[in-house]
Order: structure tokens, then sequence, then C-alpha cells
């Protein structure tokens, strides 16, 4: 940490410029409030679309499938990020690295193979009756 | 970089559990079969647990700049091995009237068994964070298994939620101290740390020890720990009070003692670490007095228990203080593994809580003699009473603070008899109820043949445990040597 003359100036000068930041906006929330009128009306809290008056509430009920594809999508694409790390270094980590890489992708392999048969990824409601079915026969 | 036959030798407990989990993994794809699944993870497991001993045949070697495995990291890798296997055969019979996927339970536990041994071999900061998040992931799965019982949730949510909190504060502290010393390896570290330290290294090791104090619930952050032991399956609670534990508290005894013997003598660090864990002794016994869910009481109990092995780490030094507290935690597992298995075997999955309020207990002695009897041993060498294991490691905490010769040492002792004054009562508390007349309904009971299933049969060797070690700790104290090794180097 300096403390030369050139370096506090420049702290300075950034200080004034967040000082000023904040007096702005103060000053652009608080100006309206003191000066300005106020108007309330029946449909002054309504959602505005365009002018078109809305439907319904927007607490939807999705399935939580996409919430499990979304979540499965995140974890092999942060997973397969590792892998750009090899790719730049693919001369330099030799035949060490070539294994550990396969091996790393051989496991996330077996992951997508437990998913699959676990039936996380099966999408219609028919496949997850008859798989249901399946194993209440096993049982 | 080489990576030699010795090095990956020296590995192999975690290569092997880490591909029992894929194998666990594989195999519930294949086969949803329960007694198939729970086959693959004891024999993984158990090779694991063989291959310590191949392990040690190299002597000690850092593998990659994250690990080393020497005499100390393979004695925990042990330990928690067994413990992380003892949990799993307490799963087996328990979980067999869950009516929902049971064999995941297994694949979590596997996972979290490498994630304490990733932390007990780690002597670098990345190997440590890892080791953490794979330990904490999985237990938040596993605490919230039984997702049918009320609590279960309230306990996963609560620990998914404080567990994270404190990740988050301890890599801000890694990151503090990094900013400073531009390394993340333990022994580059330590020599640099020392009495006149920086305020951002102070701030930084302090929220370092925050984060590992949250999962070791010591005194000012051990609130979720009632809550979470109370909420999770009984085999979760014991794979949390021993395996869990017992890997946080390694990593921290090894840069405390071993790496970073510096940070101790720094006076801030050390008077907080003090006074943590006066608090811890007398909160954990003082709030255990007024429990009626003997889970909750185990969960207090741990409280008091890591205060009395932070007192060790604070004034036994690195050599009597590694012998002390690696014979202290292989005590305390042995013992919570007795005291969490009876419970365990006198629940089930299934129904909507665990044994685990005192008046399910309550007469036990006359149903089941042979279960309550290991039951008291428990409770007795958690009191520390003589002639039990738990007066064993009690008897290295008290050496270590008396001839520790400072005010602080005589405040601290001056806490642990308090502290286990007060023990004694609420250990003696569950214990008259076993052996009260028993009641004429009772909701829960242990199976007719317990002591011939595996999990039975754990439980009676872990109590046999506790009364041999309590009798002849010559075996317990030439074991400890082999942990001790590294603190002499």
């Amino acid at each position: 940490m300096t403390s030369s003359p050139e370096a506090v100036s420049q702290f300075l000068s950034i200080a004034a410029y967040m000082g000023g930041l904040c007096f702005l906006l103060a000053f652009m929330l608080g100006i309206p409030r003191l000066l300005g009128g106020k108007a309330w009306g029946r449909a002054k809290n309504d959602p505005f679309e365009s002018g078109v008056v809305s439907q319904g509430g927007a607490r939807l009920r999705f399935p939580a499938k996409f919430y499990l594809v979304a979540m499965f999508f995140v974890i092999f694409d942060a997973e397969a990020l590792y892998l750009y790390a090899w790719s730049v270094s693919v001369r330099e980590s030799g035949w060490v690295g070539f294994f550990e890489a396969v091996t790393f992708i051989l496991i996330l392999l077996a992951g997508l193979v437990y998913l699959v048969r676990i039936g996380a990824l099966d999408w219609a409601p028919e496949q997850l009756r008859r798989r249901r079915e399946r194993e209440q026969q096993h049982n | 970089m080489t990576f030699t036959v010795q090095q990956f030798q020296a590995l192999l407990p975690l290569v092997i559990t880490c591909a029992t989990s894929v194998l666990v993994m594989l195999s519930i794809a294949w086969r949803r079969h329960h007694a198939f699944n729970t086959l693959v993870c004891m024999l993984g497991l158990n090779a694991a647990l063989v291959s310590v001993y191949f392990a040690a045949q190299v002597g000690p070697q850092a593998v990659t700049p994250l690990f080393i495995v020497d005499g100390y990291s393979l004695f925990f890798t042990g330990l928690i091995l067994a413990a992380g296997l003892a949990s799993v055969t307490l799963i087996n019979t328990y979980i067999d009237s869950f009516k929902y996927n049971r064999e995941e339970m297994y694949l979590l536990m596997t996972i979290a068994t490498a994630g304490g041994i990733v932390m007990a071999s780690a002597h670098h900061f990345a190997s440590l964070f890892i080791g953490l998040e794979l330990l904490s992931v999985s237990l938040f799965g596993l605490v919230g298994y039984s997702f049918h019982r009320p609590r279960a949730l309230e306990a996963a949510i609560k620990y998914l939620v404080l567990s994270a909190t404190a990740s988050a504060v301890l890599l801000f502290g890694i990151a503090l101290i990094y900013s400073q010393f531009g390394s993340l390896a333990f022994s580059e570290i330590g020599p640099q740390l020392h009495e006149d330290a920086r305020p951002i290294v102070l701030i930084g090791l302090a929220m370092l020890l925050i984060g590992l104090a949250f999962k070791l619930s010591l005194a000012p952050f051990h609130l979720w720990t009632p809550d979470v032991y109370e909420g999770a399956p009984a085999p979760v609670g014991a794979f949390l009070a021993t395996a869990a534990k017992v890997a946080v508290f390694a990593v921290t005894v090894r840069f405390l003692l071993l790496e970073a013997i510096g940070a101790l003598q720094i006076p801030a660090i050390f008077h907080t670490l003090a006074a943590i864990a006066i608090a811890s002794i007398l909160v954990g016994n003082l709030l255990a007095l007024r429990q009626n869910n003997i889970k909750r009481i185990l969960g207090y109990s741990s409280i008091a228990h890591f205060g009395y092995l932070l007192v060790l780490l604070l004034t036994g030094g690195p050599v009597f203080g590694v012998e002390g507290f690696a014979a202290y935690l292989t005590i305390y597992v042995v013992t919570s593994l007795s005291s969490f298995g009876v419970v365990t075997l006198m629940s089930k999955c299934g129904q909507d809580r665990d044994a685990d309020q005192l008046h399910d207990l309550r007469g036990l002695f006359w149903r089941r003699p042979y279960l309550a009897t290991l039951m008291t041993v428990s409770l007795l060498s958690l009191g520390g009473i003589p002639l039990t294991a738990g007066f064993i490691g009690k008897f290295y905490v008290i050496v270590a603070a008396m001839t520790f010769q400072s005010s602080w040492g005589w405040a601290m002792l001056a806490a642990i008899v308090a502290g286990s004054a007060v023990g004694i009562y609420f250990y003696l508390r569950v214990m008259v109820n076993l052996y009260l007349a028993k009641p004429g309904m009772h909701k829960f009971e242990a199976q007719l043949g317990w002591g011939q299933h595996t999990s039975g049969l754990m439980v009676l060797c872990a109590s046999a445990l506790v009364v041999y070690i309590g009798v002849y700790p010559e075996t317990l104290m030439q074991l400890v040597q082999i942990a001790k090794a590294a603190g002499v180097q």
C-alpha cells in the first residue's frame, strides 16, 4: 500500500466521485418526493402491460421437471468447464493428464447412466407411470 | 508432474473410497436391490480400510501439493473409514422399513467418507475446502433423508443454510490469508505466522477458525447441533458425531499444531480459542440438563466433548497434544457409535420418529437387558467414569491442562471439572430411565434377534471396546503412536 501524494490524490478523486454519485442519486429520488405531486386512483396499482388488462395470476404451477433438467444442465455444464483447463494444456500434462481426464469423463458418464436409469430424465407422464408400475411389480 | 507408484499406493484408501462411490452408483443404476447395493458399499469400504495398511508401507509421502499421507493422516483415515463403515452397518437394518429409495443413502455415505479422508490428508487450503464441501454437501442429503418425518426437513434446511454460511466465512478467511502470503499451502503459510501478525492475517485466521468451529459445533456456533441431531436419522447422527467431526478436527489440528504452530502463539487467537473452549464445555453441559430427547442430549454432549478436545489442542503442544487427541477422538468415536447404535437398534426408518424420547427408553432394562447394559456403558464412558474409555480421554485432557502452567490453563481446568460434574447429572438421568419400571405401552421395541444382525454385533463390539480401552488402555496408547510420529518430526 503506497501513500505518495499522487496515490492520495487519486484516492481523493475517487472519493469525490463516489460522493457526487451518492448526492446525485439522493437528489433524483428526493426532489420529486418533495416537489412533485402524487396521483391516486383505483387502477393505479394494477400491473400495466402495454395497455392490455392482465389476466389471471402470475403464480403458475410449473412441473418440477424443468427445475430438475435445469439442475442437470448446470451440473454437467460446470463439470465440462474443467475440461477446458485440460484442453489448453494437453501436451504439457501428457499421458497422466490424459488418464485423469478419461477418469473424470468416465465418472461423469457413470453419473449420466445413473440418472437415465433412475428415470430422472423421463419426460412424459406416460413413461413415468410405466416405470412406477414396473417397480411395483419388482417389489 | 510425475505420479509414482508409491504415491498411488499412499493414496489407495482415498482412491478405493471414491471408486466405491462410483460403483455403488452404477450398481443402483443396474438394479435397485438393497442387499446387493449394501454389499458393494461394504466391500468397497472394507477394502479401503485394509488398504490403509498398504498405504502405511510406503512411508510419509507428499502426493501432489494438495495431499500428504503420513502416520497422522493414515490414523485418521482409518478412524473415519471405521466410523463410516459402522454407520453404514447401522443403516442396513434401520432403513429396511423405509418406503422410498433406500439405496442412495449408501451412495451419500461413501461420498461423505471420501470427503472426510480428503480432509484428513489435506495440507493445503484447496484440499481442505474440497473435502469440507464433499462432506457437508452429502450430509445435507443424509440429514433430510427420512423426509416423511416432520423434523427431517427442518433439520436439513437449518444445516444447509448455516453450513453454507460457515463455508462462505471460511472461504473469505482463506482468501484474506492468501492475500497476505500468496500461498495456500499450510507449510508455506505456517512459518510466516507469528506474534506480530498483520490485522488482515488476524481477521483471516479468525474467519477460518469461525468456519471450522461451526463444523465442530463449538460454543457460539453450536446452535444448529441439537436440532440437526434430532431431525437426522439416528445412523446419520452417528456419522455426524463421529466421522464428520473427526475429519474437521484432524485438519484443524494439522493446521494449528503441526504446520502453523505460530498461530497459537498470537495472543488474540489463543485467548479467543481458550474462551471458546470454556464456553463450549459450560454451554454443552448446562444446556443438556433439561433435555428430554436422547439425540439432543448427545448433541449437547458432543459440544462439551469438543470443548475438552480444544483444551487439549491449546495446552498439549505438538507431541502430547497429537497423541492425546488421537486417543480422545478414537474413544469418542467408539462411545458415540455405541450410544447412537442403541438408539438406532430401537428405531425403524419407516416410523414417524426415532426412539429418542427419554420415555421411549423407560424400562428398557426389563425388556432388553443387554441393550440397556450397552447404553449404560456408553453413557458412563461419555461421563468419563473410570474403567470406561471416557476416563482415559479425560485423563489426557486434564494432564495437558495441568502441565500447561498458566492462568488460562487453570481456568480451562476449572471449566472441565465443573462441566464434568454437571455432565454426570444428565447422563445419570438417562440411565435412571433405563432401569425404571417398564410402562404398560411402548411404541418402540428393538427386534428380538438384534444381536444377530451385523448392526447389533457392531454395537456390541463398540461397547466391548469402550470397556476394553477403559480397563487396558495400553493397546490404544500404542496405536496412537502412529499419529504421534507426525508431531515429532
